[in-house]
């Protein structure tokens, strides 16, 4: 990557280099040091209900088969036949109790493991010739998952998820477990946009600024009970742990009042009551602050709104979870997922899935427009003038870094991390700061793994001794 | 074994109300006067679309319209479906498909604001009576060609449509859409736009 210092250093004080929105080197150095090593979100537990059950998801170029075994464990296998590297599912999703590859009939389980390697005798001359026992598709070098979201990281030395996602799991939490049950997630829908990743990770960590301008056009059609767009600039900006967001300041009234003045009904509100700890309560009842858009640091993002569904004045509040998976320094698929508690009643989520549909996803009348301009943006971001402009990120903050508003006090949020209210780019600056971090540590040590070769130090040959040993075991 | 798997209203969560009258018998001749006035329907339809007249559009529409294109997914042959469950890009009845065009006229919807160059192109038209001679089952395939801006590629979007055209009060009106993408991930940056 060209000037890497200066780029690194550019963005940490705010000042962002607006080629780093579509330059392929700057691609090339965060696949090799941030996607190599960052925790990334492949697919959520309820997306495989039952034994069996699997969704394939990319990490990158890498596919991966997301699967529940027959004893209900959760995997995720790298979807290449040991063999001659064939994919050995092609299907997004499905229900299989085996994979076999089509090209020369080796065949595994739903955990991995290898069953069927034809004339095994014949052509390798049995287990002397090729170790199968013990052999499985690679696992994922790390898999770890939280509220029932499944991710995975390609390093093998990767921080739990838990210590990675920090105090974001206190916000985490609002979005994904409302009730004892969890979510059920539904989707996604897909679709490829031409603007680099980060723009909406960035947008949804914290950008309330864009909101009047941008999403005028939806708040003018009623869309919303709340006449102006700028009810924005009343909420807070969060970060905390790997992710941050925004919040709504709600008119006054209790945890019950502010939860049902945004749509919920009183049966859910009471299991969020029993779920959430007391500070998860009063962010929302004593101070006054509902969660709304949010991202976790690399690339995916949330969000929770409550737009009118029908005629009439009630409003119905949703949840999406989507994820900016980077094609190339200036394409993105988006892939974005309804969530819904899983214990809320039939009606709510009908109309909930409906309030996702008419804003958020591929068809979303608030999305369209944020998408219309990341793609405008990126597409300048190539050219050689954007090489040198440094876009000013430093709203919030004064010529000494000082912030023009103080955080808010434990008293006034109770939420971990810091918390300013109006507008401002405290987290957009957090998220490229984890982002150079990343880019400024080395791409981790992989090893090679050798498949069923002849190994001087025993006959297993598998990628860890610990696995080999509990495979024999069960021999 | 059957690769063609129907899309229909009770595979989506909002499409219960849906009416379901059900195509019968083979296509009709192109020459039936009942293919020709369903025909006729989509090809006047299209230009509509194109010029993106919305309002006109939205004239067109029963009021118990059910407006459906789930999210298709790839499966393996013979798993029984190939759509997502309770997923769709589009999933909408009269109400939201009025607040979609209204915003189009509030002069703050910059996805198509400039406007996007569209073109669908319409073929394969079949027409199928049905159990009642005011309704009529048409299928078209569509390809759309959109262009926006002077800078990006085009897009194209390949899809499947199963419509229900039903005469009420001596005009024809769209009461059913089915639209079957031909992608499991669309190439396209948003679906500000109607198939």
């Amino acid at each position: 990557m060209r000037d890497a210092d200066d780029v690194i250093a550019n963005v940490r004080r705010g000042m962002l280099p607006a080629h780093i929105y579509n330059d392929a080197e700057v691609f090339e150095a965060e696949k090799e040091r941030l996607f190599s090593r960052a925790w990334m979100f492949v697919a959520h537990e309820s997306e495989l209900p039952q034994v069996g059950d699997y969704v394939v998801r990319r990490v990158m170029e890498n596919s991966f088969i997301v699967s529940r075994d027959q004893s209900g464990e959760i995997h995720a296998m790298f979807n290449m036949c040991l063999h001659r590297g064939m994919q050995v599912c092609r299907a997004e999703q499905g229900n299989a109790s085996h994979f076999r590859c089509p090209y020369h009939g080796w065949s595994y389980k739903n955990d991995g493991r290898i069953v069927g390697m034809p004339f095994h005798k014949e052509a390798y001359g049995g287990e002397e010739g090729f170790a199968r026992k013990g052999q499985r598709l690679l696992p994922a070098p790390s898999l770890g998952i939280y509220n029932g979201l499944i991710f995975v990281s390609m390093d093998p030395d990767a921080e739990p998820l838990e210590d990675f996602l920090g105090d974001f799991k206190f916000y985490l939490d609002y979005y994904t477990k409302q009730s004892a049950s969890g979510v059920e997630i539904r989707g996604p829908q897909r679709w490829r946009v031409k603007a680099n990743w980060k723009i909406g990770a960035e947008n949804f960590a914290g950008d309330m600024y864009h909101t009047p301008q941008t999403h005028t056009s939806v708040v003018e059609i009623g869309l919303f009970r709340e006449p102006k767009a700028e009810k924005r600039k009343d909420g807070n900006t969060y970060w905390a742990g790997k992710g941050g967001g925004t919040t709504y300041k709600l008119p006054p009234g209790t945890f019950e009042e502010k939860m049902s003045y945004v749509g919920y009904p009183d049966e859910m509100i009471e299991r969020m009551k029993e779920q959430w700890s007391q500070e998860q309560v009063d962010v929302i009842g004593r101070d006054g602050f509902m969660i709304s858009a949010a991202s976790v640091f690399p690339n995916i993002s949330l969000v929770h709104n409550w737009p009118k569904v029908a005629e009439g004045d009630d409003v119905l509040p949703f949840i999406s979870i989507r994820q900016w998976q980077p094609i190339s320094a200036d394409e993105t698929e988006v892939l974005s997922w309804f969530v819904v508690d899983k214990e809320a009643p039939e009606e709510f989520k009908k109309l909930s899935y409906k309030a996702y549909l008419m804003c958020f996803g591929s068809s979303g009348m608030f999305e369209q427009d944020d998408v219309e301009n990341w793609v405008s943006l990126t597409n300048t971001a190539g050219g050689s003038m954007a090489r040198r402009l440094l876009l000013n990120g430093r709203m919030g903050m004064l010529h000494d870094d000082s912030p023009v508003v103080q955080p808010l006090t434990e008293d006034e949020f109770c939420g971990p991390g810091v918390a300013h209210v109006g507008y401002g780019e405290y987290n957009q600056r957090h998220l490229l700061n984890e982002w150079a971090d990343y880019l400024e540590k080395p791409a981790p040590v992989t090893e090679n793994i050798h498949v069923g070769a002849p190994n001087v130090d025993g006959e297993c040959s598998s990628e860890t001794a610990a696995q080999c040993s509990s495979e024999k075991a069960e021999a | 074994m059957s690769t063609y798997i129907p899309i229909d209203s009770a595979s989506s969560p909002l499409g219960q109300d849906a009416s379901k009258t059900a195509a019968v018998g083979p296509s009709l001749a192109f020459d039936d006067q009942r293919h020709l006035t369903a025909h006729r329907w989509l090809v006047e339809e299209t230009y509509i679309l194109d010029r993106q007249d919305y309002d006109a559009w939205l004239e067109t529409l029963a009021e118990d319209i059910h407006y459906f294109m789930p999210i298709r997914v790839t499966t393996a042959l013979g798993t029984g479906y190939d759509t997502a469950k309770d997923m769709a890009h589009f999933d909408e009845d009269k109400y939201s498909l009025s607040r979609r065009v209204a915003r189009f006229d509030t002069g703050h919807a910059w996805a198509e604001d400039p406007p996007s160059r569209l073109r669908h192109h319409l073929s394969n038209v079949r027409t199928f009576a049905t159990e009642n001679e005011n309704e009529l089952v048409v299928e078209s395939a569509v390809l759309l060609f959109r262009s926006r801006g002077d800078v990006l590629e085009p897009s194209l979007l390949s899809v499947g449509r199963v419509d229900l055209l039903r005469l009420e009060d001596g005009v024809w009106r769209l009461a059913r859409r089915h639209i079957a993408a031909d992608e499991s991930v669309l190439r396209m940056q948003n679906l500000a736009v109607f198939l």
